[in-house]
């Protein structure tokens, strides 16, 4: 019966999507580090008593995009290497350094569909490579110069990543010049789908031999797989550092939310990220209490 | 040897189930205990939890129902024996699981393996194939559905499978799994309701109009053919700006993203197939009657109603269930623009390579599928019956 009500008042909240005009509508992608993410932001302005609507794990970038541009939703988190592709620019060096890329996001963003990108935390999740404990230990590996110098000693590497991350020139490639390495096909597993989730399980599992594997700098499943990520020491890849973006005219209807925001993202580290990414992903807690439990464990909600 | 006098001594479908569960038991895992969600686990064959009465009780069921499905001829027996064992299969993974959790985690998992879904499909392809040859009515059936879905609804309500890795992915959000499931219903059904009000009289104005029936049933197939996800994300773009621009369009809960692509798109789907079923149904009604009828002097809307109609029915609600089971499918991708409904767990699972997460998604899709597909085949079973 209970089930039945609850169903019933669902079903009619569903249609009345849009209820109040005024309240804030906060988005999220629907990955793990987005949900988290937007449960943060929702809690953090309903704290401050923003009024806020949830729609949260909306779906993939793209929807996120069309979705924003067109007012159908107030704000989410975006990363500011995706900025390159949404506007034709992905080859400007300004992706590469944290300061630069946020500063050119931000610009393009506003000139062109009015929405500021708002305080961006310090996290970066690029592709990186990450190392099994057990093999970055003893060779003492905690950079990529590290790394690349340990293969050309002859340490036997076996990496686990998408034919993309393979393939394409800002990725492996641009790593093996710049760090000088070189990793042969023989040496390479290749997974079609290319999801970090499966190339961090095939290094934990070890599957035909792997012992690295390409990663998402925040990925939460790289603790519990005993990976260390190696630091891109020389700034190859674009920067991606998760931002909450909102559109202009809501930000002026409620200015709070940027001081709200600010110290949050601050505070929101790629070590942090990865920790609390783990919690949803490898203990399987809710993103919801996993960003309450932070929130508060860092006085940011009483 | 005329196979009609002769004793067959047993039954080669029994044989087959019986030896694809044992070599299934023998082979792959009853559970996998996971110290967290995505870790390797820890596999563990029905064969070595025999330490547990209640895992030796199933072993022992298990082998009565090969026996009774082999050898035994009346179809009453097996659907008992085949029952009991189906208790004790879902009573044994809820125990069994239970003992294998360590005390005091909540990120361990204990997600069902290879043994579990092959006995599950084993046991309830005997219990088919007897309900089968109880040559049930359809109401029956549907009775008989309901008795099942009561059983497994007593084992979820009692908690005797919380200890089970989808059931802890559903206790952490299940609020949000009601809500999910109200939008997947409303999605579902939503869209067929509408297309059937829609086809229907498409169908009807293709078959008074030969010329037209090509186009439209070209159109059709067309629309067919584009990929769910490609269809929804063209239908975003002119959405969205109808709800910029057109106020009553907003209000009326029309945005780019959500329900309305998600139901729009949903529809072109259904339409197809009531419209071609619509069209085969009246085609098929015997022109005799036709023109008995308007010698009779009924006119043209009499006929429609009267005959035509109510002839082709069985034949239009075959092409509405084959829409229903489809839509209840499709829903899914809503998921990725905003729609809701059990897809988002299965592409959060996805994502998160929570394989439990996908299973709480895509257990109830099946489920709501096949419970449709029965309940309409009844329908449709129950009217031809009468006619026939």
């Amino acid at each position: 019966m209970l089930k039945t009500i609850t169903i019933a008042a669902s079903l009619a909240a569903f249609i009345a999507t849009g209820a109040s005009a005024a309240d804030v509508v906060v988005s999220s992608k629907i990955d793990t580090e987005g949900t988290l993410l937007g449960n943060i932001i929702l809690l953090s302005l309903n704290a401050a008593g923003i009024k806020a609507q949830d729609r949260i794990a909306l779906g993939t970038t793209p929807v996120l995009r069309k979705a924003i541009t067109a007012g159908e939703i107030d704000i989410y988190a975006e990363y500011t290497g995706n900025a390159g592709f949404f506007f034709n620019k992905a080859d400007d060096a300004a992706w590469k350094n944290n300061e630069a890329g946020y500063a050119l996001a931000k610009k393009l963003d506003y000139d062109a569909n009015k929405i500021v990108w708002l305080t961006p935390s310090p996290a970066n999740n690029t592709w990186a490579i990450a190392v099994r404990n057990d093999v970055a230990g003893p060779a003492k590996l905690k950079t990529m110069s590290d790394f690349g110098k340990w293969i050309s000693d002859g340490g036997k590497v076996k990496l686990a990543a998408s034919s993309e991350f393979v393939n394409s020139a800002a990725a492996l490639p641009a790593f093996q010049t710049t760090y000088n390495f070189k990793i042969t096909p023989d040496q390479t597993i290749v997974l079609a789908g290319g999801d970090t989730a499966a190339t961090i399980k095939a290094a934990a599992d070890q599957t035909n031999g792997v012992n690295t594997a390409m990663v998402y700098g925040t990925d939460g499943a790289i603790e519990a797989a005993e990976l260390t990520v190696m630091d891109d020491d020389k700034g190859v890849q674009p920067v991606y550092a998760p931002t909450p973006i909102i559109r202009e005219a809501v930000l002026k209807a409620n200015p709070k939310i940027e001081e709200v925001l600010a110290p949050i993202f601050k505070s929101l580290t790629a070590d942090e990220l990865r920790k609390l990414n783990g919690r949803i992903q490898v203990d399987g807690e809710p993103a919801k209490s996993v960003a309450e439990s932070y929130l508060k464990d860092n006085g940011f909600l009483k | 040897m005329e196979d009609g006098y002769a004793v067959r001594r047993v039954d080669r479908l029994g044989v087959v189930l019986a030896g694809a569960g044992f070599a299934a038991a023998a082979t792959m895992p009853f559970i996998v205990a996971k110290a967290n969600r995505i870790a390797a686990g820890k596999p563990l064959l029905l064969t070595s939890l025999l330490a547990q009465p209640i895992a030796l009780a199933l072993v022992g069921l298990l082998l009565g129902t090969a026996i009774s499905t082999i050898f035994l001829r009346r179809p009453f027996v097996r659907l008992a024996i085949a029952t009991l064992c189906l208790i004790a299969l879902l009573m044994t993974i809820g125990i069994v699981s239970t003992s294998a959790t360590p005390p005091g985690s909540a990120s361990a998992r204990i997600t069902p393996g290879g043994t579990f879904w092959v006995l599950l499909a084993v046991i309830g392809l005997i219990i088919a194939d007897a309900l089968v040859k109880l040559q049930l009515t359809p109401w029956m059936r549907v009775a008989s559905l309901l008795i099942y879905a009561a059983l497994l609804a007593a084992f979820l309500v009692t908690g005797s499978l919380d200890s089970l890795s989808i059931m802890k992915e559903f206790a952490i959000r299940a609020d949000q799994f009601w809500r999910e499931a109200g939008a997947h219903l409303f999605l579902a059904f939503g869209s067929v309701v509408v297309a059937i009000v829609m086809a229907l009289p498409l169908g009807i104005l293709c078959f008074w109009v030969p010329k037209l029936r090509a186009a439209v049933l070209q159109v059709l197939s067309l629309v067919q053919t584009i990929p769910s996800l490609a269809l929804f994300g063209l239908l975003m773009l002119p959405l969205a700006y109808l709800s910029a621009h057109v106020p009553l369009a907003a209000e009326l809960g029309i945005h780019g993203i959500g329900a309305a692509p998600a139901l729009i798109a949903l529809i072109l789907y259904s339409l197809l197939p009531i419209v071609a079923n619509t069209v085969v149904g009246l085609e098929g009604v015997d022109p005799a009657v036709r023109d008995a009828a308007a010698g009779m002097g009924l006119t043209r809307r009499q006929i429609l109603f009267g005959i035509d109609l109510p002839l082709a029915f069985p034949v239009i609600l075959t092409g509405i269930r084959i829409v229903l089971v489809q839509a209840i499918g499709l829903v899914t991708v809503a998921a990725l623009i905003g729609g809701g409904g059990f897809g988002l767990f299965i592409f959060q699972g996805l994502g998160q390579t929570a394989m439990d997460l996908v299973l709480l998604g895509a257990v109830p899709t099946v489920f709501l599928a096949f419970s449709s597909a029965v309940i309409l085949d009844a329908v449709i079973d129950t009217i031809r019956g009468r006619r026939a």
